[in-house]
Order: structure tokens, then sequence, then C-alpha cells
């Protein structure tokens, strides 16, 4: 009962400071909004990159050749041995008859390759699959190391240039999200700050009667909810039509494009971007009145 | 009840508001604070409820050493202690009741009981009749009032007033002054820091004479200045 008492009184006090301040609300609402727009852009953008080179890198193996054909039992060794070197997940022997068969089927509607190269050219070979693209390097390596093995390949560079890239967009773009948070922190704080000022004796009262500075508190950090969930929630509502329109128009003309289209992760980022929106608000809401609590 | 001892306090501006004061006040004792402006008075009654720290010297209210709380348990020794102000202090888009109520309801009170209490606070200072008002319909004793209501309405064991007649016509500084003495016969430390001098002399209360700073007196049964 009492408990209810109280958010009562903290509900009213927050709605009247965001409608005293009114047009600094909307703007701090707007600028929210813009800043989780961006915030949830960067997200989705990330999560695709991860997206396209996961599936890339589940593309990608190592393959490695051997000088002459093996026995099968000769080549059931050497996937054994393969199989050991950390990081490897598996390992396929590949014979040179079904190495073409799969060539040709490939190839085989763009050119007639048997009448060009005529008779089988390919070795036996290993496919040899990583547990992380980042790793193929390193393994790789190791695979070289062995004897029986005549040419390692993979395509390592392009894997490395795209980590690379994509290690220089993430930080980018947290750095891009920081500054985005405490400018938008900043905004908040001083609009809800306006509230405070317009309080000023109501804390005086409120501090001298006896009040604790969390009950003083809390009008302001719901009042700072009020406004990040708004801003929230209008950030969601541009970015997820924008989202399906875009990717809806990619896949028409890309289809080959790994896009992420996963209700689920989708929805994880929708939530994010809601929650950050809250807990900006909460936070400015917290930082505005600090000064006027300071006790002595 | 009050315990000031060795109390220095001077201002990062460098005024020296008090220096080495000493003060016992008992339990439901009437004092009247007096001196010229700039004495030390706010200052010392700030120091009580913690408004100010002094830089030496300890107080003790109501057996709490005010100068050794953490500042959040600040917020339990000023409900024990109602201030009243020259200026009232009222907030004025609330009613006179919310006013009075807000005390309690920002403590944490129950319905019920910011109720009640609200209406016998209302009652004692004869304003329970204009509870639906807003402080700017009120005169200003009106006013003054009801913010000893609101001082009052948690049943502090201890009462500040501020210059209370600072703004107040003789005959409605009586009546406050009236009031003042009834809430203390009613069990309640009353410590009233004035420039009023009719109103000393012929209260015969204990008299603390404040000047720069220092205490130049401390009379049982006093007048404003010493005959």
């Amino acid at each position: 009962m009492r408990i209810f008492g109280d958010l009562e009184f903290f509900v009213v006090e927050a709605f009247r400071g965001v409608r005293r301040s009114g047009v600094m609300s909307l703007v701090a609402i707007g600028i929210v909004t813009v800043s989780l727009f961006i915030f949830g852009l960067f997200l989705l953008f990330m999560v695709n990159l991860g997206n396209m080179v996961s599936e890339m890198g589940s593309r990608l193996d190592i393959v490695a050749y051997v000088e002459k054909a093996v026995t099968p039992d000769e080549a059931a060794a050497i996937t054994e041995k393969l199989s050991h070197i950390t990081g490897v997940e598996k390992v396929r022997y590949v014979s040179r008859e079904e190495a073409w068969r799969s060539f040709r089927d490939d190839f085989t509607q763009k050119l007639d390759l048997a009448t060009i190269v005529g008779e089988n050219p390919l070795p036996d070979s290993f496919a040899i699959k990583v547990r992380t693209p980042d790793i193929l390097p390193r393994v790789a390596e190791a695979v070289a190391q062995y004897p029986e093995v005549d040419e390692v390949r993979y395509s390592g560079k392009l894997i490395k240039q795209i980590q690379t890239l994509l290690d220089a967009l993430r930080l980018g773009g947290a750095v891009l999200v920081v500054l985005l948070f405490f400018a938008t922190l900043l905004i908040v704080v001083n609009t809800i700050r306006l509230t405070v000022l317009a309080r000023e004796t109501d804390i005086y009262i409120m501090k001298l009667v006896g009040a604790t500075r969390s009950f003083i508190r809390w009008p302001f950090v719901i009042e700072g909810i009020l406004i990040g969930v708004l801003g929230g929630l209008l950030g969601i509502l541009i970015l997820k039509p924008s989202y399906d329109a875009v990717t809806n128009r990619l896949q028409v003309g890309l289809p080959f494009l790994p896009l992420m289209t996963d209700k689920f992760t989708l929805n994880v980022i929708y939530l994010m971007v809601g929650l950050s929106g809250m807990l900006l608000g909460m936070l400015g809401g917290y930082i505005s009145v600090s000064r006027l609590l300071k006790e002595k | 009840m009050i315990e000031i001892k060795n109390v220095s306090k001077s201002y990062p501006n460098g005024v020296e508001a008090l220096f080495d004061i000493n003060i016992h006040i008992g339990k439901e004792e009437f004092v009247f604070i007096v001196g010229p402006s700039g004495a030390g008075k706010t200052t010392l009654m700030k120091m009580l409820y913690r408004e100010e720290l002094p830089n030496s010297g300890t107080v003790i209210v109501d057996r709490i050493n005010v100068t050794e709380l953490l500042p959040e348990q600040v917020p339990y020794l000023r409900r024990a202690i109602g201030v009243v102000f020259q200026d009232y202090k009222l907030l004025p888009r609330r009613t006179v009741y919310e006013n009075v109520a807000f005390a309690l309801q920002v403590t944490g009170a129950a319905r019920s009981q910011i109720r009640r209490h609200t209406m016998q606070a209302l009652e004692l200072v004869n304003m329970l009749k204009r509870a639906s008002s807003f402080p700017e319909e009120l005169s200003g004793g009106e006013k003054q009032r009801v913010c000893i209501a609101r001082a009052i309405v948690n049943n502090p064991t201890l009462l500040l007033a501020d210059e209370p007649t600072g703004n107040l016509d003789p005959t409605t500084s009586w009546e406050i002054m009236e009031l003042l003495d009834k809430i203390n016969r009613r069990n309640t430390t009353v410590l009233v820091a004035t420039h009023n001098k009719s109103i000393v002399d012929s209260m015969k209360r204990r008299v603390v004479q404040l000047e720069g700073g220092r205490i130049m007196r401390d009379q049982q049964l006093g007048g404003y200045s010493q005959v």
C-alpha cells in the first residue's frame, strides 16, 4: 500500500515535469530517437557483416594436396593425423576422382572441360574445416609441416583482410556509439535539469522535512525513463520498417547476399535499442538532480 | 535536547560566523536567540538540522551527533526537526492542504496517516477552513501558520523558527508567537531567532544573545537587551 502511494507520487511528479518543460522534452525525445536509430543501424550493420564473414568462413576450407595418389589406408592415417591439429573441426579425404567429378559438375553447364583437359589432372586432397575463420592461417601452416602434404591452399588473405576491416569497423562504430551516447545523455540531463531548477524550492523543502535522496530522485529518474522510452519506441518504429524495406530490395537485386533476416536476432536488436533508451533516460534523470542532493 | 560544544564556523569566503559557541538546551525549553543581523543566528540554526557543518566542535540534537552523521542518515535527523522560515517557503502550485501533506508524503507515510496528521496540524494552527486555498490567496500571517503546520505535521521534538515574524505586523506577530508558545506547551522544544524586541521583552523566556559570532549573554527569563 505504501509502495503504491509513493509510486503514484513519483509518476504524477514525473508527468508534471515532462509537461512543464514541454518543448524541451519533445526536443530531447527527438534527439534520443535519432541517436537510437543510428545505434540500431550500427547494430544491424555489424550483425550483417558478422553474418557474411561467418558464411564465407564456412565455405572456405583449407585444401591440402598430396603429391601422389594415396591408398585408402594411407588416407585414413593422414586424416587421423590432420584431425589432431588444434582448431580443426573436420577432415575429409577427397579422392582425385571425386574432385574431378564435382569440378565437372560445377562447370559442365558453362563449358565442356573434359574436351579441353582430357583426362583427370587433379591430385588426391584433404578438405579441412576449421572452427573459426581467424585461425585459418595458423592451421594452414601446421598442415603444411606434414611431409605427405605437397601444397596447401586457402583464401587466407581475403579472410584476414575482411577480419581487419571488420575489426576497424567495430572499433569505429563503438567509438561513434559511445560519443553518441554521451551527447544524447547531455541533452537528456539538461532537459530534466529544467524541471529540477523549476522545482528547486520543492527539492529544498523535501530535503528539509527529511525525504531520502532516493525518494527525491525518483520523479526525475521516471521523467528520464519517459523521455528515453518514448525516444526508444520512436527509434524502433523508424528502424524496423527501414530495415525491412532495405533487405527486401537487396534480396531481389542480390539474392546471394547473406542478409540477416532471423526474426529472433532482429527482435533482440530492437529490444536492445529500446532498453538503451530507457537506460539513457534513467541515467539522465539520475545525474540531473545530483548536484542539489549533495549533503554537507 | 541540544548540546552545542566549542562550535566554530567560518565560511569559505572568510566570514567568521560563529566562534567557540557552547549552549545546552533542555527538553521542552523555549529559547529566543537574539542579536543583530550577521550575528550568526541563522548559521547556528542551520547547524542543528545540518544544512551547515561546523569547522570544529560538536553538535548533538536529541542524542544524535549531528556532526558525525553520514549523508544517508541526514533525512532521519530532519524528520525530528521542524523548521519555520521568515519567507514561509510554501510551494505555490499546491494548496494549503497539499503543502502540509507534502512533508508527510515525501517521508513515505501511509495515506490514512497523511490525512489524519495533516488535518490535525491545520486544526492546531487554525487553518483548516483554508485547506483548499493556494498560498497566493493567503495573508502573511496565514502563510506563516501553514508553514508552522508543515513544520510540526510529523511531530518533531524540536521546532526551529528563523525570524518567523520578520514580515508580519505586530498583531499578527503576537498571534504567531502565541502559536509557537502553544506548540512548546505540547512538549516540543522551540528555538526562535528574532529581532522582535517587544515580544522577547514581554514573553520573559530564556534569551541567548549573539554578537559577532559569540555568545554575549545567556539568561533565563531575559529581555531583548541587557538591563
